[in-house]
């Protein structure tokens, strides 16, 4: 009880902190996520039916993991140079609270980003969705996954490379990572590199998640992905529990 | 080890590697009580942050023991840190959020019930005088009032040992009073207080005990009447030159340092009617403008103790 009551405060605290930023923020992830629709669209010219699946399933998963994957690192890389981090963790709360409560607070923020890229898809390419009922917890998944590696990240780097090193997987996530597109499309040896990354599975997961009649998420990926996000959990709790 | 002791610490080392290694801290000894306010002073770079954040487990001891409240702090930091609150040297940044919010939720955070912090709360904004500014936003506030919204924030659910490091910095003198009041009050209540500051002056007049620090070493633990103990039966004299002067001290004067149109010496109490003789006499001349002649402070220890070099810096932040 008290874990959760501290998680709760301690993202209230984050969030407050943010707030002259958060409307900002929100209409920053609203923007990728109709981007990610309506930009591709305009790269694909009139997709097909199935390709017009492909990017209006693909681009929630964009928005939820560049959120983890930078919006989280960000902040921590500014609370490590602002000194803030070294203080909250002279405060007796357990050191997997802090992650919890940015994991919230990131998870919270990237929502309305993604139903509205699942609804803009939807209008723009007139598809039909069959939302899949373990949708919820499904996309929880996903965004513990992202905000937990960058958050290993941002633990593990100083802060400049940190903010460098999330900049540059944007480009990935959005042009080499078989989200909005089909993986056949990359190179073979990109492809086998997709196989151990968290990203495939995760468009995998959140696209047989919003289309279950069209798609399907295979065991293994599903393990790579679970794997993923016990091991940077779990190297995230590490860093915030060291001691110099 | 008795029954009130809140901090116990014994053989404490620290070495930082990297290519310049500094052994931060090398064999430290330390106790807090109850009811104490134990000043640690040093100059920058002594070992004193160091040393606090071994107690809350930021960093991890090569050698010694840290016993916090009965409990192991070094084989048991969460344990620690729910008996330490902290405020650390620099302010935690809390823009977004106004003082009033910030306390609160630091008091919730650290255990406190809800309507308990928040009556807290209050009561230390007033007691520091920061109604004006409790419900301003963060960014819009001053060094001063940030500094002692932070002090606030470390002691509106304080642990059975509060630490401050510098909490009077840019703090106005008024409130600095205000402050001191209160810090005395958390000692009162029961806690242990231990004070890093490098401003001597002021520690020696609210502290019960005080530890110096000198390159990772306490080279003095003692009352403050202890320390100077040494010294009495000294007056220390203070002049004030005019632009140009020099001055020549009569026999007896021991010389303890210049700084710019400062010179003090010490001299035994029995000399003093004859050198406020000679001094009046100084000032009569037009060599110097004023005088004073104040008794052996724990400056004059703390210089003897760490050397003239860094005293002369600790001097000026004092003026400052």
């Amino acid at each position: 009880m008290t874990a959760v009551r501290q998680t709760l405060l301690l993202a209230q605290w984050q969030f407050r902190r943010q707030s002259t930023f958060l409307p900002l923020l929100v209409v920053v992830q609203v923007f990728m996520a109709v981007a990610t629709v309506v930009g591709y669209g305009l790269l694909v010219g009139d997709p097909p039916p199935e390709v017009a699946l492909y990017l209006a399933t693909g681009a929630p998963t964009i928005t939820l993991i560049t959120v983890g994957l930078v919006m989280t690192p960000q902040l921590l890389a500014q609370s490590k140079t602002e000194g803030s981090l070294d203080w909250m963790r002279t405060l007796p709360v357990p050191r997997g609270l802090f992650l919890a409560s940015d994991l919230l607070v990131w998870t919270v923020l990237a929502l309305p980003g993604m139903v509205l890229g699942v609804l803009v898809g939807a209008a723009r390419f007139d598809i039909e969705l069959s939302v899949a009922p373990w949708l919820v917890p499904a996309t929880l998944l996903v965004s513990m996954t992202a905000a937990a590696v960058g958050y290993a990240l941002a633990s593990v780097l100083p802060p400049p490379l940190a903010n460098l090193v999330t900049q540059m997987l944007v480009f990935v996530v959005l042009l080499f990572s078989p989200v909005s597109y089909p993986a056949e499309r990359m190179p073979a040896w990109l492809q086998q590199v997709h196989e151990w990354a968290p990203i495939e599975p995760m468009a995998q997961l959140v696209r047989a998640g919003l289309a279950q009649d069209a798609f399907a998420i295979s065991g293994r990926s599903l393990l790579v992905l679970a794997v993923w996000c016990l091991a940077a959990t779990g190297a995230a709790a590490t860093a915030l529990r060291r001691r110099a | 080890m008795g029954q009130d002791e809140v901090l116990t610490i014994r053989g404490l080392r620290k070495r930082y590697r990297g290519r310049r290694g500094v052994q931060a801290n090398d064999g430290i000894d330390l106790d807090v009580r109850a009811g104490q306010v134990v000043g640690l002073l040093g100059h920058n770079g002594a070992g004193k942050t160091t040393l606090v954040n071994q107690v809350v487990g930021l960093v991890l001891p090569d050698e010694g023991t840290i016993t916090l409240d009965g409990i192991d702090a070094v084989a048991r930091p969460d344990e620690a840190r729910s008996r330490a609150s902290i405020q650390a040297q620099a302010n935690v940044p809390i823009s977004g959020l106004t003082p009033r919010l910030a306390i609160e939720l630091v008091g919730r955070l650290r255990g406190g019930h809800r309507t308990a912090v928040r009556a807290r709360a209050a009561e230390l904004i007033e007691a520091l005088d920061l109604s004006p500014w409790a419900d301003t936003r963060a960014e819009k506030v001053s060094g001063g009032i940030a500094r002692l919204t932070a002090f606030a924030m470390t002691v509106v659910q304080p642990g059975r040992l509060v630490v401050l490091d510098e909490p009077t910095n840019d703090v106005d003198p008024v409130r600095h009073r205000l402050l001191w009041q209160q810090i005395r009050r958390l000692a009162d209540d029961g806690a242990g207080v231990l004070l890093v500051t490098h401003n001597v002056r002021e520690a020696e007049r609210v502290v019960d005990r005080l530890a110096i620090l000198d390159h990772g070493v306490v080279l003095a633990a003692d009352t403050p009447a202890g320390l100077t103990a040494s010294w009495q039966g000294t007056l220390t004299v203070e002049l004030d030159l005019l632009p140009g002067a020099a001055v020549t001290w009569p026999d007896g004067a021991r010389p303890r340092g210049s700084d710019r149109l400062r010179e003090s010496a010490s001299i035994a109490t029995e000399d003093a009617a004859e050198v406020v003789r000679w001094a009046q006499h100084q000032v009569d001349q037009g060599v110097i403008e004023r005088y004073s002649l104040v008794p052996a402070s724990l400056e004059d220890v703390y210089v003897e103790l760490v050397g003239a070099e860094h005293a002369g810096a600790s001097a000026e932040e004092v003026a400052a």
